[in-house]
């Protein structure tokens, strides 16, 4: 294969020859110029192509690199909000966080389009996103759709707010009960209290309707009551 | 205000979401009303407690950020950028064009006279002889690349603590792993019986495509077979290559490339392919 180059370059030769003697010498220096390289060395057209690609490679590696350095420099610092939000929500470390690690991936791939200011509500909606299709994909039961009625049966008034004041410091029981509600609520606690999102931002997150945050939130602190009131009953017991 | 009202409202008033003036009627009416007041008591010192570090605020494990650092770095071989690459080197070539139109022009007519269409016609002449050898000088460079990727990668390998993705012996268990992560489904057998156990699989870059590199042993020495979909019609071809004291065995076998790279003998690496092609074939 190698061999074949000298035929081109008397092909070459002959089709220059052909314009006739005089014109000859004048024009086949520019001809060969115009090809960036020494035609007749093969070897050189090879390194030069080896080196283009190489130089490809290398100005590629460091545009890729200035991103990934940009990206990490805009969402590491929400590394512990993406990992609060799985864990709470998954409630199981590893996949917490595989859910982080993915959603970090995810977000890598679609940061050209990322324009906003909020880097940590983008992050957020990414993991929850990432955290909800695990938990659908692993059938867990905590995705009621059945708790709007519940709630609204056993009314928040069965709690008298004399026993919630009682125990509104006790961290450990406050954890469990937050740690048995449903998923929907799980979150938007997480979001209110432990991230102290605006409503807006967690309309956005959580997809909801910016008028529907404040009355989810009302019956997620309702059922939290609830589920608190259940377990100092179970207690006094 | 009503009770009612105020009770549907104590959400949005405690977290300060509300207006004004809607405020200051909730105000109002917590002074008047005594139960409301306490509702509102209660649930604010419910809130107080959990924001205030009463429940977890789980951090992210240094562990985790070192992971997600490193996964970033990796994803970049994967990301399309790289396959541009074979396209642009063509444009090294093609990208010539105007230059040679700029140099007819700019070179005075009385020279070109009536040789002028001969020189245009035997520059077209020449641009088609060159474009049609450039596929050729590409080619070996071509060759010559890969095999440098192979054994670049076959290093690392080896060097990086990185040799498999997924460790078995069980092709059963390594098969479906790379089916799952990549479009073809890549033939994976256990050797052992021949002197070859399969240590694992894992995923590589190479050839601007993601490819599967099994992993398998030869007493001391690794053998790592990547293989990737070969252009159709290439069936039977094979090659073998010796570079820095590495043997290159390439075969292509059902429309398949398997490039298998090692330190072992050139004839282990031969005994390697036919036991390989033979169990591959049963199956």
């Amino acid at each position: 294969m190698l061999r074949r180059r000298p035929d081109a370059n008397a092909l070459v030769l002959n089709a220059v020859s052909s314009r006739g003697d005089g014109s000859r010498n004048n024009m086949a220096a520019p001809l060969k110029v115009d090809y960036g390289f020494d035609t007749e060395d093969l070897e050189s057209s090879a390194k030069i192509v080896k080196f283009a690609i190489f130089k490809k490679h290398q100005e590629q590696d460091a545009a890729q690199e200035h991103e990934v350095a940009s990206f990490e420099e805009t969402m590491l610092p929400h590394m512990d909000a993406a990992h609060n939000l799985a864990k709470w929500l998954l409630r199981n470390e590893e996949d917490a966080r595989d859910v982080v690690q993915e959603a970090y991936l995810r977000a890598f791939k679609s940061f050209s389009g990322f324009h906003g200011s909020n880097g940590r509500a983008w992050l957020l909606t990414i993991v929850r996103n990432t955290s909800y299709t695990l938990l659908k994909k692993n059938r867990a039961v905590d995705l009621t759709t059945t708790f709007d009625e519940e709630i609204h049966t056993s009314g928040q008034e069965s709690v008298s707010p004399a026993t919630v004041l009682e125990h509104s410091e006790n961290a450990e029981l406050i954890k469990e009960a937050m740690d048995e509600l449903p998923a929907e609520f799980r979150e938007i606690l997480v979001l209110r209290h432990l991230e102290g999102l605006s409503y807006k931002e967690i309309a956005d997150i959580a997809q909801l309707a910016p008028g529907t945050v404040m009355s989810r939130l009302a019956r997620a602190r309702a059922k939290l009551k609830e589920y608190l009131a259940a377990r100092i009953g179970k207690d006094n017991r | 205000m009503n009770c009612e009202e105020a009770i549907n409202l104590m959400d949005g008033y405690m977290d300060g979401e509300l207006d004004p003036i809607t405020n200051q009627e909730i105000e109002r009416h917590l002074r008047d009303c005594r139960a409301c007041e306490q509702a509102y008591a209660a649930q604010r010192a419910l809130v107080r407690t959990i924001a205030g570090g009463a429940v977890p605020y789980y951090k992210a494990p240094a562990e985790l950020r070192q992971r997600i650092q490193s996964s970033l770095r990796d994803g970049i071989a994967d990301r399309p950028a790289r396959t541009a690459v074979a396209r642009d080197s063509q444009v090294l070539f093609r990208r010539r064009w105007p230059e040679l139109r700029t140099i007819l022009l700019g070179t005075p007519w009385n020279w070109l006279g009536l040789a002028g269409l001969g020189l245009a016609a035997a520059i077209i002449f020449a641009a088609i002889i060159f474009s049609n050898l450039a596929p050729m000088v590409r080619r070996p460079a071509a060759d010559q690349f890969l095999a440098t990727q192979l054994i670049a990668s076959h290093v690392r390998s080896l060097m990086a603590n990185h040799l498999t993705d997924v460790a078995s012996s069980d092709q059963h268990t390594v098969k479906p792993w790379l089916d799952a992560k990549l479009d073809f489904a890549p033939a994976v057998v256990d050797l052992a019986s021949e002197g070859f156990p399969l240590l694992g699989g894992r995923l590589d870059y190479l050839d601007n495509r993601t490819v599967a590199a099994l992993v398998y042993q030869r007493r001391k020495h690794f053998i790592n077979v990547f293989t990737w979909p070969a252009e159709s019609g290439t069936t039977g071809t094979t090659k073998t290559m010796t570079r820095q004291g590495y043997q290159l065995l390439h075969w292509v076998d059902s429309d398949i490339n398997y490039w298998a790279v090692s330190d072992v003998s050139e004839a282990d690496l031969q005994a390697f392919k036919k036991v390989f092609e033979d169990r591959t074939a049963r199956h």
